[in-house]
């Protein structure tokens, strides 16, 4: 193999981003659950779509 | 029909009342909307070199090489992230109740943006390309989009971190999951493959290929149809939850999926097999959205007839459907080996970034420039009109490739027809591609001046 071939490291930096992705992936799904997305208020977030407060839109 | 409001009534904000300035949501959409007309122009030149492929003769930098990375790079990044980025920025301050952290950084990013999709139109049609798929751009360019990828990411996760509501709704979760994506497949896709040779390399850039789509478009896509979906309808998303299992699905499943590309070459059979695996599991995040997305509007459907935005989401919703069925069924060995390289792809890549995702960022510009601006939209009928030669344009065009890759991958799996045949043969298919390509571009042409008449016009009408 030629001293200037990087595909091994290239590779592994690959892999080792694709593995902190994975890993924050997992902590965050299992954080998702302790902050209650999975909860009985789960879907309280849903009407955050319609309390953006914008003063251009309001009722008059 | 909603209220109408008088300018004075418009202009006049409540005491109190949170006021979002909209400045750097208001020039990423108005730059995207410029280039997708530019690279839309583009775009016609190239389906014309596949009727006539002497026009323009030999010029360098008009020909088919050169024009075919701008189109790529012009729709995807000049348009579409450059579209989707604003939305963001219009959208994240909203869902977090408070004004977003930097204007002022957000407007350098948006300068910075355009320096680079103006470096690419340079750089590519002199032809200096770094030769890699989605990956053209030169290494200078390459930094700037990290650069500018950063101060994108900051802007947002400090506007999150300083949001009034605890709960975080299901359009944040994507927009933060793309930028953290993002930062991981680009700097794979333009950097990491540089310093790799030969199958790796290839496995590298189609794994940076299929998750510039999955884990780029498709979060900050579904993230914008999320929010504008219950914005446009006024009807509450069906189910938060089913939204996160979706998010989720789609977080683990994904990045795998990359491999099928290379289905029949150089590379391990095992490696194909969990490709292949993990692109059928896309069919759990895919029915997630849709069916969320589908139950939303459960009663709601009339009101597609009166709204313009409406009726592009919801056909993006559709496209996406067929999009995520056509890729993990064309990911299995025996289609793969009739579809695989030829006009089938470039059917379906359509349909996945101009039919699903182009949709929701139009449907998304339609309903937040009037909103912006604090005008009402240039011409409903003019935006009608945008809809229908577009979808019409890209219904004839995704369909007739697919009915032409298959064609074409039925010959070429003949021995016995000489290359040279298989292309004379798919004229009458790239001549139906070019006509679709008119009506879509003039889909483009009506949608861009319709927002630039909104915002840079002097419409004073009263805003909705």
């Amino acid at each position: 193999m030629p001293a200037t071939d990087y595909t091994y490291p290239s590779v592994y930096f690959a892999y080792l981003f694709f593995f902190l992705c994975f890993a924050l992936a997992v902590y965050f799904c299992f954080r998702s659950r302790r902050d209650g997305y999975w909860g009985d208020e789960g879907e309280d977030a849903k009407f955050q779509v319609f309390q953006d407060d914008d003063p251009k839109r309001r009722t008059p | 029909m909603q209220p109408q409001f008088s300018k004075a009534e418009v202009t006049k904000v409540p005491e109190g009342a949170l006021v979002h300035e909209d400045a750097t949501a208001k020039w990423f959409l108005i730059s995207s909307v410029a280039y997708f007309f530019i690279v839309g122009i583009i775009a016609l030149i190239i389906a014309a070199k596949f009727v006539w492929p002497d026009l323009m003769g030999s010029m360098s930098w008009l020909t088919y090489g050169r024009l075919r990375p701008l189109h790529v790079n012009g729709m995807l990044f000049g348009w579409l992230l450059a579209a989707d980025m604003g939305l963001a920025y219009y959208v994240i301050p909203r869902l977090c109740g408070v004004p977003l952290w930097s204007e002022k950084l957000g407007l350098a990013t948006a300068a910075l943006w355009n320096v680079i999709i103006l470096g690419a139109v340079v750089t590519l049609m002199a032809g200096l390309n770094q030769g890699w798929e989605y990956a053209e751009l030169p290494w200078y360019l390459d930094i700037l989009v990290v650069v500018a990828w950063i101060m994108f990411g900051i802007n947002v996760f400090m506007t999150v971190a300083s949001r009034k509501h605890q709960a975080m709704y299901v359009t944040i979760w994507y927009t933060m999951g793309c930028i953290l994506w993002t930062a991981f497949v680009y700097l794979t896709g333009n950097f990491a493959t540089l310093f790799a040779t030969g199958t790796n390399q290839a496995n590298l850039n189609w794994m940076y290929v299929h998750n510039a789509v999955g884990l780029i478009f498709t979060p900050i896509g579904l993230g914008i149809a999320y929010y504008f979906i219950p914005r446009a309808s006024n009807t509450p998303l069906h189910s938060h939850k089913l939204s996160m299992i979706g998010f989720w699905s789609l977080a683990f499943v994904y990045v795998w999926t990359g491999a099928h590309h290379m289905l029949h070459g150089p590379i391990s059979q095992w490696l194909q097999t969990i490709a292949i695996a993990f692109s059928l599991m896309l069919l759990i995040p895919v029915w997630a959205v849709v069916y969320n997305l589908f139950a939303t509007m459960k009663g709601q459907w009339h009101q597609l007839r009166e709204s313009v935005p409406l009726k592009f989401l919801m056909s993006g919703v559709v496209f996406y459907l067929l999009t995520c069925f056509q890729g993990p069924m064309h990911s299995l060995r025996t289609v793969n080996a009739i579809v695989s390289k030829t006009d089938w792809i470039p059917g379906h890549a359509h349909m996945a970034v101009l039919g699903c995702f182009s949709f929701f960022a139009i449907a998304g510009t339609y309903f937040a420039m009037p909103k912006i601006m604090g005008k009402a939209l240039h011409s409903q009928s003019l935006a009608n009109w945008s809809y229908w030669m577009l979808m019409i344009g890209g219904l004839g065009f995704f369909t007739t490739l697919w009915l032409g890759g298959f064609w074409q991958g039925w010959q070429w799996n003949n021995v016995s027809i000489p290359f040279i045949d298989t292309v004379i043969a798919l004229k009458p298919i790239w001549i139906v591609r070019f006509l679709s390509g008119i009506m879509m571009f003039t889909g483009i042409v009506f949608f861009a001046y319709n927002i630039l008449a909104t915002a840079l016009g002097t419409h004073e009408e009263a805003a909705v």
